[in-house]
């Protein structure tokens, strides 16, 4: 029968000490995180199964964002046929270009000599979630603020000097760059507190705050937005996923079984050698 | 019908040894009756050769070694080949796993002297195997040709280019071209499904027919050979089938649970299995942020870069493989198993194992200060261990073996 071996102690303890040289290792090193002045990228949780989300997705994509970014490693007639769109609908909302056939290649609606307005050619888009990560462009997206330094008026805290306009200020309203009185926190984490017990505030700058009634949409509804736009890009990056992750479960189940059955029959041969 | 099918067999076997084969390696093939879960590896490991060739085969039929169509294939079998995506992601989890599985099996070896005399030829032909993975894993992903796989291939190659007096020509024979491109994929794309799947299979077959002869070890380091019925088979045996064939299927089982696990769930390995990077296009215009290699070449990663000379630690890195070669002539020890081996023996595979995984943890993150010196350390630690072995094990008190298992 298998047996743990004598040696599985010596195991535990180097991979406790292995732990606790790694987290060593992270104290004396912080690294920038990805989403830069931004600080933490916001988490960000797909959900591939909720149908209307990815459809409200594709069409902001499509209105917002086709223009300049190509999906050119997808295919219409998959995207519709994913997202439950009758393709007569689909064709008719989404597809400006009458020529289009559902087995073609998203490829984008950029003419070819204007690929350098922007200083760069705006990148293919059908991998980005999976190249820069969903938390990413979650944050990227609703990063945007004020900066007349600029060529377009706008900088972004996720991605500094970006080369992309805020195509979705409209949406929006102008974001700017606020400081706020923040309360000061003590070494034990709480807030810290004068003489007289009243928190001490201190001046903090890089907040970003949404000037009222600039945007067609409200806070909660521009975030759903850029949910739906993110979940979108998440499904597009691998059509498969939500398939993937319906399937693994009875992959995983399978091998369960079949384990279980396995070392029923090892144990029940182990007896003739090992009474 | 069955009195035909009688004859047939009698037949072919007048003309091809199938009983014969079947009973020397697998029915009456002796193997030791006490073993523990580390010698289960071996078997996952074949297990995994099969499961990266039959998926290999599938995937080279949709792939395309150009340069302008090497991504763009991959992501074609992604979306548009039937299940593609499930006999890619098999491949590259497999490919990750294969290696934790070598490592283990490895360490085994190491742990129970599965190298000592009379296995030796069965160690250096299991070494040779895991250089020729080491090839074969490089090649296969540069294959995708994303920014890793550009980038990774720029800095392994430009190893070559270390070398003295031929160096830059090797590195532009190798390349086939004054940079990666077209060119360098075709060549590697022949290289990864012809040229080393053969040398893998005929280095797994010596392998199995070197261990077959000398047979298989056990946890205990005991010669089951000293003791044989009078059949002269060993008392302390059983024979390979049906009994240590049912052990390796529980322990297939498990594997493939924790291989579906990943390959449904994380196929990408929180970006150590596939790195996130090369989900981009190779654009030998802009280099990423951080390459850092896949997570089994990172211990031999940080070995190169902690030394700041590129041909000392080209030679550092390549002895720190070399190196397994020879620790059967390195281990003087009169037992084999580390139960039965001394204190020093013991200290020096715990402080091996935590370098070594150091090493690797340093491989996947960027450069500091603190992590230079701590990669240095563990360098020395890594080969400490092999370059006194002669001494700690010759010296160290060691206790007394069983006769039986």
């Amino acid at each position: 029968m298998i047996s743990l071996p004598r040696y599985f102690q010596s195991i535990t303890k180097s991979i406790a000490l292995f732990i606790l040289l790694v987290s060593f290792n992270k104290l004396f090193a912080a690294e920038g995180g990805p989403c830069k002045d931004y600080g933490e990228c916001d988490k960000f949780q797909y959900s591939l199964n909720d149908i209307e989300s990815l459809q409200r997705g594709a069409s902001t994509y499509i209105n917002y964002c086709y223009g300049c970014h190509s999906l050119k490693y997808s295919r219409w007639g998959r995207v519709a046929k994913d997202l439950q769109i009758p393709e007569d609908i689909f064709f008719e909302n989404l597809v400006f270009d009458k020529s289009i056939k559902p087995g073609d290649l998203m490829i984008g609606a950029m003419p070819e000599d204007s690929a350098n307005w922007f200083g760069v050619e705006p990148p293919d888009l059908t991998l980005v979630s999976r190249y820069k990560g969903d938390d990413w462009i979650y944050s990227y997206l609703r990063a945007y603020y004020e900066d007349s330094s600029k060529q377009y008026g706008v900088n972004n805290l996720v991605y500094p000097g970006t080369a992309m306009p805020n195509v979705l200020i409209s949406l929006q309203g102008n974001q700017r760059l606020v400081c706020k009185d923040v309360p000061v926190l003590a070494r034990n984490g709480g807030e810290k507190r004068d003489d007289f017990g009243n928190t001490i505030f201190k001046e903090k700058c890089g907040f970003l705050e949404v000037q009222d009634g600039t945007g067609i949409l409200s806070r909660e509804e521009f975030d759903t937005l850029i949910y739906d736009l993110t979940n979108f890009l998440v499904y597009v990056g691998e059509p498969s996923k939500a398939t993937r992750e319906r399937i693994g479960w009875y992959v995983v189940f399978y091998f369960l079984i079949f384990t279980a059955l396995s070392s029923l029959l090892y144990r029940e041969y182990h007896k003739d050698y090992n009474k | 019908m069955t009195e035909i099918a009688g004859k047939l067999f009698t037949w072919i076997n007048t003309r091809l040894p199938i009983v014969n084969t079947f009973e020397r390696h697998l029915s009456k093939h002796p193997v030791p009756s006490k073993v523990n879960f580390w010698y289960l590896f071996g078997a996952l490991a074949a297990v995994t050769l099969i499961i990266q060739i039959v998926t290999g085969i599938w995937l080279i039929m949709p792939y395309s070694n150009t340069e302008e169509q090497a991504f763009s294939s991959i992501e074609y079998i992604m979306r548009d080949v039937d299940y593609g995506w499930i006999i890619r992601y098999m491949h590259t989890t497999g490919a990750s796993l294969f290696f934790a599985v070598v490592y283990l099996h490895m360490f085994r070896g190491l742990l129970y002297g599965s190298y000592q005399k009379p296995k030796e030829l069965v160690w250096i032909f299991g070494c040779t195997i895991y250089l020729a993975m080491m090839a074969e894993g490089f090649l296969g992903y540069v294959l995708p040709y994303g920014q890793m796989s550009y980038w990774g291939a720029q800095v392994i190659i430009s190893l070559f280019g270390a070398i003295p007096y031929i160096g830059e020509s090797l590195e532009l024979w190798v390349r086939g071209d004054y940079y990666i491109s077209g060119i360098t994929v075709s060549r590697f794309f022949a290289l990864h499904v012809v040229a080393l799947p053969l040398v893998l299979i005929a280095l797994v077959f010596l392998h199995l027919v070197a261990l077959h002869e000398v047979g298989a070890g056990n946890p205990e380091g005991v010669d089951i050979e000293e003791h044989l019925d009078e059949d002269g088979v060993p008392l302390d045996s059983v024979p390979f089938f049906p009994y240590k064939v049912l052990n390796a299927l529980v322990a297939i089982g498990v594997f493939m649970t924790v291989f579906s696990i990943i390959m449904f769930f994380f196929p990408e390995g929180g970006g150590y299995f596939i790195e996130m990077a090369n989900f981009q296009e190779a654009n030998p215009l802009v280099t990423p942020d951080h390459i850092a290699p896949v997570w089994y070449y990172a211990p031999f990663y940080t070995m190169l870069r902690a030394i700041p000379d590129p041909l000392g630690g080209l030679i550092v890195m390549a002895s720190a493989v070399a190196i397994f070669f020879i620790v059967p002539w390195l281990d003087r020890s009169k037992v084999a198993s580390i139960r039965y081996k001394g204190i020093y023996s013991k200290i020096a595979i715990t402080m091996f194992g935590v370098s070594f995984l150091t090493l690797g943890y340093l491989g996947t993150v960027g450069v500091t200060e603190v992590r230079k010196t701590m990669s240095v350390i563990c360098t020395i630690i890594y080969f400490a261990y092999f370059l006194l072995m002669p001494i700690y094990t010759k010296y160290e008190i060691t206790k007394e073996v069983p006769e039986r298992l």
